[in-house]
């Protein structure tokens, strides 16, 4: 275990993601005590250019709205869609890969024309879709979040489990008479669980873009300020008021940046000897 | 501050427009001109089709009795003159002669007939309404139409309006499946205007009608109707010169003063009396905080209706001071005012021990400016101690939610066709409650003083019998807050300063190239 | 022989799973709260319930549910992918007339970036640790990381708006009435912008995919083989990592194909493009049914289709795969 945090610490990559997140997550749990007042608030004339006011470093919106607080408080629902939507899609896929990489047969041959079957339909416009009909909140979000990124984690859970599967401690496992949610959930689940979590830091960048994507549509929650919703409300005043939308596009920018470097670190860590795959 | 500000240069701007109108000299004849279209419509078929953009363009192409000018006075357009019986019960209209269709069939009082009481009574819900207090349509001759009342009704030289009884030809659609005659996509009519082509997603392409039966009219030889489906390109397209006219809406508020600044460009807010789009939101009077009249009133109080007019809407529009606008007649200003006061509105919530119940706020779902004034609210009202929830929907859920009574606060904005009788009663009378429409009394207002008011006014012929009851009825509903009013709306029409006399009626862009001309 | 069977068969299952998200998309549209034809009569201005019921009729809608489906769905097999309520148009044509403009901007978005991609990549590969590599790495890495609607808005920043090289919206110069080459010029002068920014994200993808998979090809067996025999160089990268390492970026490329539809709808609603994105988009806000799901059906059917001439190509590069699975 030591061993593998030195890797990770070694990795230049890695170390400035935890540094980025860290000062990310840092500012979404300070929100409150940074900006007393909700970021909903109108608070100083409107247009107001960046540092043209003491206290108001990042300018204010159409409204007169504080884009810093703005900021603030969109840090904490970034992080909390990207993490829970990533914890919702792992629910549905790792238990269908592993079914499917377990079994195998025809069971294997279902699950997996049904996970193509998802892979099929645009992603995109899919989500898009579901919170449209299921109205914009936090939770639709979640939810078409995770619907369109399960498939990934199924097909890469079910991989893990095909390979393992003919390993001689699950043949003994099996042998020894275990039941096979026994062997699955003891045996060899945690072995599959560094691919997971390297996937899991990547799924939880691209659930933050997919998030702010939806909010600049007009899809977002209406009651919490999200980043991606802020780029959208500002987008029509772009020659008038550009830093309404270069900010928040910043934060996204590096948020999903260090959740992407410490994936690929851990990847590193965990495979020092394989080179990385995108996906 | 800025708003101030704001408020001003959009003044400023109105004024150097409307001084620009004044100096027309003698028309000149020629000329191509190109105007913007938002959103495409879905057919030009008036008499079928009524949305917002069907109107503006086949105004132009289809015409009515009359036309309406800015102060709301009849002024003839397909009748030539009319009549109307002292006991406010017969209507007489003398048709233009030598007017022709487009096909160059005669128009004769049997299309009137044909239109009114045959075509339109089957597809126009609103004009139906109207149509309620009509005995009998008849033609003495070819050039006469005569309306039999049941009884006196004051709106009624009111509906001869291109978009509420648009002339239709009854030599191509008598017998026929209106909905489906293939006729709907080449429209006939006896505009100043011919449909030429349309290019589906590009533009609408009209010809002057040669035949036109005023000399000399129209003046312009085409005019294409531009359709461009983004708000910012249509901006661009106006400041590159590709466009000439922005109609009201056309583009996001935000770039109006930008446009309105440029050299040899006008604006003006005239061209919208008879719609008089007027902006309230809905209150569920039924259940919840909302169904208390205090509660209702603190609403009223909260809300900086200032502000949202100064910022969102760049200074246009007027804040309303309750259900008639300014613009339509027998409006009062006679009544309670509700000044931006969030410590009365904290007042009013203690008095009634508010217990911090959510109210659920739904914005109309109409883009940018809807959604910024929704968030505006929300946080007026949170300020004031009012605990709020942004429901969002889209078109479809909205009208659903709404229809059905599902919410607190609703958005809404709906015209008034310049008489109460036609766009006001609707939503305050108690026998316009039921559910599934989003246009009746969907707050649920139920008071037989209200309704009975409302009733007499309508039946009267009397203008000031009528004022007098309208006064009133104003009154008790301000007092009452059914719902809360915020703006009348301004769309207004930006332009370049050369072309001259469009906006020239209450319905300005919607029947405006019958007059305009280019000075190039 | 074997190849025409295995593309029948690989047609045929296609045409399952097609039918599967049409019958999917269907019950969940038709789940949506709200009624098409109340959408449509609040455009009227007003309605009553005569005027409501005339709609519902002459759409359909008062039918019951499976009783539409069951009307979709044969339709569809007949290639009549229905009339669009609010248009007031066959939905097939009102697509096909959309169709075009998207193709022409995420084919070249496309290429751009498998192009670069490949290039960028192959760049960085052939020689690690360089500052090259570094800068492309790093480049690679924040593209990826960038979401592509703020890509767009800076891009009109920066060249519209600030230098104003390129125009900010549209695909042709609006009243501009240029035919022929002058017209393409003008469409070509409007792609740039967004075929960039639509193309640079994946950019970013097939830099990190062609690196990452060129370094592990040139480290086995076969190349070290090569290098034995006293290949040069450049031989070695040309004729042997290439052809191996494009294998995983084929792969990539499939997949990505049909999510640059979805790209599309955030580029063409940023650059007011007028493609089947916006289609969509629009279609979904005013419940426009049949148009919906004949713009799902349509892209979803290209998606199968990328995904065949991924693997056919994948027949030809690799000739040890087997056609059975």
């Amino acid at each position: 275990m030591m061993s593998f945090w030195r890797r990770v610490a070694q990795n230049r990559g890695a170390v400035i993601g935890f540094a980025l997140l860290a000062v990310v997550i840092l500012v979404a749990l300070l929100a409150p005590l940074l900006y007393d007042q909700s970021p909903w608030r109108m608070v100083q004339r409107p247009f107001l250019p960046p540092m043209a006011v003491d206290g108001f470093w990042f300018g204010t919106d159409t409204l007169g709205r504080d884009i810093g607080a703005g900021l603030a408080y969109g840090a904490q629902v970034s992080l909390l869609i990207g993490l829970v939507s990533t914890v919702v899609a792992l629910a549905i896929g790792v238990p269908l890969g592993a079914i499917a990489g377990y079994f195998g047969g025809w069971l294997d041959d279902a699950l997996m024309r049904f996970t193509e079957f998802f892979q099929t339909i645009p992603s995109f416009a899919l989500a898009i879709v579901i919170v449209a009909i299921l109205e914009p909140s936090i939770s639709s979000i979640v939810l078409a979040i995770a619907l369109v990124s399960w498939p990934p984690v199924a097909r890469l859970v079910r991989g893990e489990f095909l390979s393992l599967r003919s390993r001689e401690y699950v043949q003994a496992a099996v042998l020894s008479g275990l039941t096979p949610p026994a062997i699955i959930f003891r045996q060899v689940l945690p072995n599959t669980i560094s691919p997971i979590i390297v996937l899991a830091s990547l799924m939880v960048a691209s659930a933050i873009l997919l998030e702010s994507a939806l909010s600049f549509l007009g899809l977002g929650d209406p009651n919490v300020v999200s980043w991606g919703y802020m780029i959208g409300a500002g987008r029509t005043v772009l020659r008038q008021a550009w830093w309404i939308c270069v900010f928040p596009g910043v934060a996204i920018l590096l948020t999903v940046l260090s959740l992407n470097l410490i994936g690929e670190g851990l990847n590193d860590a965990f495979n020092p000897r394989l080179a990385r795959k995108g996906r | 501050m800025k708003r101030l500000l704001v408020g001003a240069l959009g003044a400023a701007l109105l004024a150097t427009a409307s001084v620009a109108t004044i100096a027309s000299a003698a028309p000149k004849s020629g000329g191509t001109i190109n105007v913007v279209i938002q959103p495409e419509p879905p057919s030009l078929m008036l008499g079928i089709t009524q949305n917002g953009p069907t109107q503006m363009v086949a105004g132009n192409i289809y015409e009515s009795l009359l036309r309406y000018d800015t102060d709301l006075n009849p002024q003839p357009s397909l009748a030539k003159s009319w009549e109307v019986s002292d006991d406010g019960l017969t209507y007489t209209f003398k048709l233009q002669e030598g007017v022709t269709w487009h096909d160059g069939a005669p128009f004769t009082s049997a299309d009137v007939v044909f239109t009114a009481d045959t075509f339109l009574r089957e597809t126009h819900p609103r004009f139906r309404v109207s149509l309620a207090h009509v005995e009998s349509i008849t033609a003495p001759d070819d050039h006469t139409v005569v309306f039999k009342l049941k009884n006196p009704f004051g709106p009624f030289l009111g509906i001869f309006e291109a978009g509420t009884m648009p002339m239709i030809p009854k030599h191509i659609y008598e017998g026929t499946d209106y909905a489906n005659n293939p006729m709907n996509a080449t429209p006939i009519g006896t505009g100043p205007f011919k449909f030429k082509e349309w290019e589906k997603g590009s533009y609408i392409h009209l010809v002057k009608n040669e035949d036109y039966y005023i000399e000399g009219q129209p003046y312009l030889d085409d005019i294409y109707w531009q359709v461009i489906p983004d708000a910012a390109s249509r901006a661009v397209a106006f400041e590159t010169g590709k466009v000439d006219v922005l109609p009201g809406g056309s583009v996001e508020n935000f770039d109006i003063p930008r446009l309105t600044a440029m050299d040899g460009v006008c604006a003006t807010d005239k061209g919208w009396e008879y719609f008089a789009p007027h902006a309230w939101l809905w209150l569920n009077n039924r259940e919840g905080p909302t169904s208390e009249v205090k509660f209702r009133q603190a609403i009223m109080y909260a809300m900086d209706r200032e502000f949202v007019r100064d910022v969102i809407w760049n200074g246009f529009g007027n804040v309303a001071t309750g259900p008639v606008s300014s613009k339509t007649r027998f409006y009062s200003d006679d009544v309670t005012q509700y000044n931006y006061d969030p410590d009365k509105a904290k007042a009013l919530l203690e008095e009634i021990g508010y217990d911090g119940t959510p109210v659920r706020i739904l914005p109309l779902p109409y883009g940018e400016t809807w959604q910024r004034w929704g968030e505006a609210v929300k946080q007026n009202l949170e300020e004031v101690g009012i605990n709020t929830e942004i429901v969002a929907t889209d078109v479809a859920g909205w009208n659903q939610k709404v229809s059905e009574w599902d919410y607190d606060l609703a958005f809404t904005y709906l015209y008034q066709y310049g008489d109460p009788a036609l766009g006001v009663a609707r939503t305050y009378i108690s026998s316009n409650i039921a559910k599934g429409s989003p246009w009746n009394n969907v707050q649920g207002y139920a008071n037989p003083k209200v309704d009975e008011l409302f009733a007499e006014a309508a039946v009267l012929a009397d203008e000031g019998q009528r004022q007098e009851l309208y006064t009133q009825v104003q009154q008790k509903l301000v007092d009452d807050v059914p719902v809360a009013w915020t703006l009348e709306l301004s769309f207004p029409t930006i332009y370049r300063c050369d072309v001259k006399d469009l906006v020239q009626t209450a319905i300005g862009v919607n029947d405006g190239f019958k007059d305009a001309w280019l000075d190039r | 022989m074997k190849i025409a069977r295995y593309i029948l068969s690989r047609f045929a299952k296609a045409i399952v799973v097609l039918l599967g998200i049409v019958v999917l998309n269907f019950c969940l549209i038709h789940a949506a709260p709200g009624d098409p034809a109340a959408v449509m009569a609040g455009e009227a201005g007003a309605a009553d319930e005569i005027f409501l019921q005339q709609l519902r009729e002459k759409f359909g809608l008062d039918q019951p549910f499976h009783v539409q489906l069951w009307n979709y769905v044969s339709g569809i097999l007949q290639f009549d992918l229905g009339y669009s309520y609010r248009q007031e148009a066959p939905v097939l044509d009102l697509i096909l007339d959309r169709l075009p403009a998207t193709l022409l901007l995420t084919g070249s978005a496309f290429f751009i970036s498998i192009g670069l991609g490949i290039l960028a990549g192959a760049m960085a590969a052939v020689r690690v640790g360089s500052w090259a590599d570094t800068a492309i790495t790093t480049l690679a890495l924040l593209f990826y990381a960038t979401p592509l609607f703020w890509v767009a808005l800076m891009g009109i920043l920066l060249f519209s708006v600030q230098l104003g090289w390129l125009p900010a919206f549209g695909m042709e110069t609006v009243g501009g009435g240029y035919t022929g080459f002058a017209r393409w010029l003008d469409i070509a002068h409007h792609l740039i912008l967004p075929a960039l920014t639509l193309g640079l994200f994946f950019t970013a993808i097939y830099t990190r995919m062609a690196r990452a998979s060129m370094l592990e090809t040139s480290g086995e067996d076969f190349v070290k083989t090569a290098r034995a025999k006293g290949l040069t160089e450049g031989k070695i990268t040309r004729r042997h990592v290439m052809r191996n390492a494009m294998l995983p970026v084929v792969t990539l490329a499939g997949l990505q194909a049909g999510q640059i539809v979805g790209g599309a709808v955030l580029t063409e609603t940023v650059f007011a493009w007028p493609g089947i994105g916006r289609l969509m988009f629009d279609a979904l806000l005013q419940r426009d049914y049949n148009l919906l799901l004949g713009v799902f059906l349509i892209s979803s059917a290209m998606v199968l289709l990328f995904n065949l001439i991924t693997d056919l190509i994948y027949l030809i590069v690799d000739p040890r795969i087997e056609l059975a699975k």
